[in-house]
């Protein structure tokens, strides 16, 4: 990419960080599809057009430098971008080119020919098509053009490739054809023209190629220095016919480095094209490839391939008996769009019989029970509430007055309630506190455990003895339990239960975990229909660590529990203690960015439907992953999980006291 | 009067005809800006004003009631209004409308209070009565008199939907923003442009919606594409008449609406 012409010009380049958002957009807008914009590995940068297509991927440089203004380079980067989405707007990822390939005797000539034809098609295309364009298109194409190599100079296979790839940079007909020594050259570019027609398509490029490969297949040798990029021979294996011509030592021969061409990318592995031919590519087991045929359906009929439903609305009951389960769609990121009814969760109700709980948590958190009360206790009413007709008030109440001149004029009796008075409302609060019970919570805080001797016991060893009881027999010292962070969130979230019992709020418990996709975990220690009872307590004493933290999921769930609430203000508060995961969260399980993207999607459903919501992570890394999946206003990150239940009652006030 | 232009996107005005011949109430659905409210004034003027109208006496046969969250059913029924020494019944739009004959059409009507939503159904079925609660009325409605309703599904929050014993009672006519040829079409005719341009306009339309989820939901209205069209008709430049009607009308992502700027760039000559 950095040619020594280009060199001259390095500080008007362009960084695809810089534009990474922006580019994106613009394929998304024009292509009507998400297409992941991937940079290219420096290790590939030699020949970072070997392969710039894929699946749903655009694959560009990490910079342009190659003109003089930052405007030209980002126009190449523009140029880039709407050449490799041509192959899906033009209908080339719609062909299959795999068998269209594997049933010459020559797939590779035929493939470098079927490009060089493509290419040209598809950027006569481009002009017509973004006629505002035009005028980066040419420069980027003059700039290719310059840097190819010249014709005599070559033998005469590879000479007429590159005169065909030359062709479609836009030189001058005549030079080609001057420098030509096969004398096919001329009828080669007649049947190239061919597909600069308005109405060529595809099949149009792929029967020219043909006659052109006809044309070629018997000059010279088999393997004549045609340029072959080393993805020609990985091709040739994956379609099981290895391709005679090219020997590993006639790859990346000086003409094959420059056969490319920077800005349209290579074709060479097509796995797009293969995946519209119904050749399975990927390794995901997500879903099977879509038929060509539905593909070109969708696409003849225009339809927007950008979801815009919400996951919310696909919650579907579950038919058999067991626990009531939901499916939820999930927010697939690298193609921007909801996998539908891809999430099961499964609804719990938890239930404990440690019905003493709270009467524990009173005992070993007083001063923090009284604090939390105390606190909720200046919790006022959040509104104003404007009371009509009332006999005094803050000012007179039009309507009423103006009835009650008319009822006295028409000599009825006239109501004296005439004022409007504006009242404290009540509190229309609905509030549920999200817990994460993945396995993660069984971690013991630091210094949590307390050893307490037994009242008599000496410290003297038990003897060894053949006695199972006796004299001898030290009972075991009372080891306080150790405390772990989800008993630091159960206890919290009792201290909160005992104080809004007091407020009147209407608000619920949840905690959430889960194996996979299929099994994501929901479990209720108290919906908000529930009275607060003994019940409620063992429920939240059963709540315990379980397995991973398939977030996303669990907030849909839980933002169906609001559809029956009426309040006024709807605050979902989700406590956890690290990033979404799980074991197919995603297709990389080392991918931390989907459950965060995810997670992230869900929130903003959550927002969407007017409820604030608001995370709580005790993670001292939180703030990594927090302030892509929320508003920077709307998560706290806690370093000493013990000031949760303190850190719990602020929010709580803050959130709803609007 | 003259007629309201309007291109049908599909049978919506064969099936408002026959709607109105049954005097089925209607609910127009779709996203701002597609040509909701010309279809019905483009209705009212098919079904009152066409020379072969029996209706065509009529004087107002659209009243139109844009609907906000301090509608009450008072302001759409009537009020006493003090008047001198006297106090005056004054009809409300509906009242007007259900004496007359005339189409009341109630646009964006989840956005009135909940109480509005209601006093119309006694309206919407077999009974076609209006009850006016002050005066101790109840109004027949007028033979001709239909009740039509808007709504945008797309960007009313959960909380504002249509209760389904209102909903239940309209037979729904979904729109929705049209393909580009008919989309040009009305581009060209509303603003004048050159086919060409509106053909353009259209497109970036089409584009711009593709990035509907990036903020803003309901995509670029076939109205902003008229504006910027109009905007080019009237000497502006093409592309600063698509920033100003199209780019910062949608959004006020600085990163979306450069991204929109650099699809109109290419997509414009």
């Amino acid at each position: 990419m950095i040619s020594p012409v280009t060199q001259q010009h390095s500080s008007d380049h362009v960084c695809f960080a810089d534009i990474h958002r922006l580019l994106a957009l613009f394929a998304q807008g024009l292509a009507g599809r998400y297409l992941h914009l991937k940079l290219v590995e420096p290790e590939d940068a030699p020949r970072w057009n070997a392969r710039m297509t894929d699946q749903a991927s655009i694959f560009l440089p990490a910079q342009i430098r190659n003109f003089a203004t930052a405007q030209h380079n980002l126009g190449a980067y523009r140029i880039a971008v709407l050449h490799q989405i041509g192959y899906w707007v033009e209908g080339t990822a719609d062909f299959d080119l795999h068998h269209f390939f594997a049933a010459s005797s020559r797939p590779v000539l035929l493939r470098r020919i079927f490009f060089a034809i493509e290419d040209l098609r598809i950027d006569t295309a481009m002009r017509r098509r973004y006629p505002g364009a035009r005028a980066d298109l040419e420069r980027v194409l003059a700039h290719a053009l310059a840097n190819r190599s010249a014709i005599s100079l070559m033998p005469s296979l590879p000479a007429l490739i590159e005169a065909l790839v030359q062709f479609s940079l836009g030189a001058p007909r005549a030079a080609l054809v001057a420098g030509d020594s096969s004398g096919l050259l001329d009828g080669l570019l007649d049947a190239a023209a061919a597909v600069q027609s308005m109405d060529a398509d595809v099949h149009d490029s792929a029967r020219v190629s043909l006659a052109i490969c006809a044309q070629l297949e018997y000059l010279g040798p088999a393997n004549e220095e045609l340029p072959a990029p080393s993805i020609a021979k990985t091709t040739a294996v994956v379609d099981g016919k290895p391709d005679g011509e090219f020997e590993p030592g006639s790859e990346d021969t000086e003409h094959g480095a420059a056969l490319h061409v920077e800005f349209r990318g290579d074709t060479a592995s097509d796995k797009a094209f293969w995946r519209r031919s119904g050749r399975p590519f990927a390794t995901s087991t997500r879903e099977p490839p879509p038929a060509a045929g539905a593909v070109i359906e969708e696409r003849s009929a225009g339809q927007q391939t950008l979801p815009v439903r919400s996951s919310v609305t696909a919650v579907q009951p579950r038919e058999i008996a067991g626990p009531r389960s939901f499916l939820y769609d999930e927010w697939d990121y690298h193609r921007q769009t909801y996998l539908a009814a891809w999430c099961r969760v499964f609804e719990h109700r938890l239930r404990g019989e440690e019905f003493g709980f709270i009467e524990d948590v009173r005992r070993r958190h007083s001063t923090l029970a009284h604090h939390v009360r105390r606190q909720f206790g200046f919790i006022k009413p959040q509104s104003w509430r404007r009371v009509r007709r009332t006999s005094d008030g803050d000012e007179l109440e039009l309507d009423g007055l103006i009835e009650a001149v008319i009822d006295r004029r028409t000599g009825h009796a006239s109501d004296s309630h005439l004022y409007v008075r504006r009242d404290r409302g009540l509190r229309n609060v609905a509030a549920a506190f999200l817990v994460d019970m993945s396995a993660s919570t069984d971690f013991a805080l630091p210094g949590s455990a307390t050893v307490a001797k037994p009242a008599g016991a000496t410290t003297q060893a038990a003897p060894s003895g053949l006695y199972l009881y006796g004299d001898h027999d030290v009972p075991d010292p009372v080891v306080a339990p150790q405390r772990r962070v989800i008993d630091v969130s159960k206890d919290a979230l009792a201290l909160m239960c005992d104080a809004l019992q007091a407020l009147g709020d209407s608000y619920a418990i949840y905690g959430f975990s889960g194996d996979g996709r299929d099994n994501v975990e929901f479990h209720v220690a108290k919906d908000f229909a529930d009275k607060l009872s003994l019940r409620t307590w063992g429920a939240l004493a059963a709540m315990q660590p379980r397995r991973s933290t398939r977030m996303g999921a669990a907030i849909r769930h839980a933002l169906g529990k609001f559809a029956r609430e009426t309040a006024g203000i709807k605050v979902l508060i989700i406590v956890s203690d690290g990033y979404p995961e799980d074991h197919d969260y995603g297709t990389d399980r080392t991918d931390r960015e989907y459950g965060i993207q995810d997670t992230a999607r869900a929130l903003w459903e959550v927002e969407r439907a007017g409820i604030t919501d608001f995370c709580v992570t005790i993670d001292p890394a939180g703030h990594d992953y927090l302030r892509r999946m929320c508003k920077e206003t709307r998560y706290l990150v806690i370093d000493d999980v013990t000031a949760l239940p303190h850190e719990l009652t602020k929010i709580y006030r803050t959130l709803t006291a609007r | 009067m003259q007629e309201p232009w309007y291109l049908p996107l599909a049978d919506e005005v064969r099936l408002f005809e026959a709607a109105y011949e049954a005097r089925l109430p209607v609910l127009l659905k779709g996203p701002t800006g597609c040509g909701k409210t010309r279809f019905i004034e483009h209705m009212a003027w098919r079904l009152y004003r066409q020379i072969d109208s029996p209706r065509r006496g009529l004087e107002v046969p659209l009243i139109t009631v844009a609907c906000h969250e301090d509608l009450s059913a008072t302001d759409l029924v009537g009020r006493y209004l003090l008047s001198g020494d006297e106090t005056v019944w004054m009809d409300g739009p509906l009242t007007r409308a259900v004496r007359s004959g005339a189409i009341c059409y109630l646009d964006e009507v989840v956005e009135a209070r909940k109480d509005t939503t209601v006093v119309v159904h006694s309206l919407t079925d077999h009974r076609r009565v209006l009850p006016i609660e002050k005066t101790g009325e109840l109004l027949d409605a007028h033979p001709d008199f239909l009740l039509v309703i808007s709504y945008n599904p797309g960007y009313q929050s959960v909380l504002k939907d249509l209760k389904p014993s209102t909903r239940q009672r309209f037979v729904s006519l979904d729109f929705s923003y049209p393909g580009i040829d008919i989309e040009a079409t009305i581009i060209a005719h509303e603003s004048g442009v050159d086919p060409a341009l509106a053909r353009r306009l259209a497109v970036v339309g089409e584009k711009v919606r593709n990035l509907r989820e990036h903020g803003f939901e309901e995509g670029v209205s076939t109205r902003l594409l008229v504006y910027a069209a109009q905007l080019a008709a009237g000497g502006i430049e093409p592309r600063r008449a698509c920033d100003v009607a199209i780019a910062r009308a949608v959004t006020d992502d600085a990163e979306v609406q450069k991204s929109i700027a650099a699809i109109v760039d290419v997509l414009l000559p």
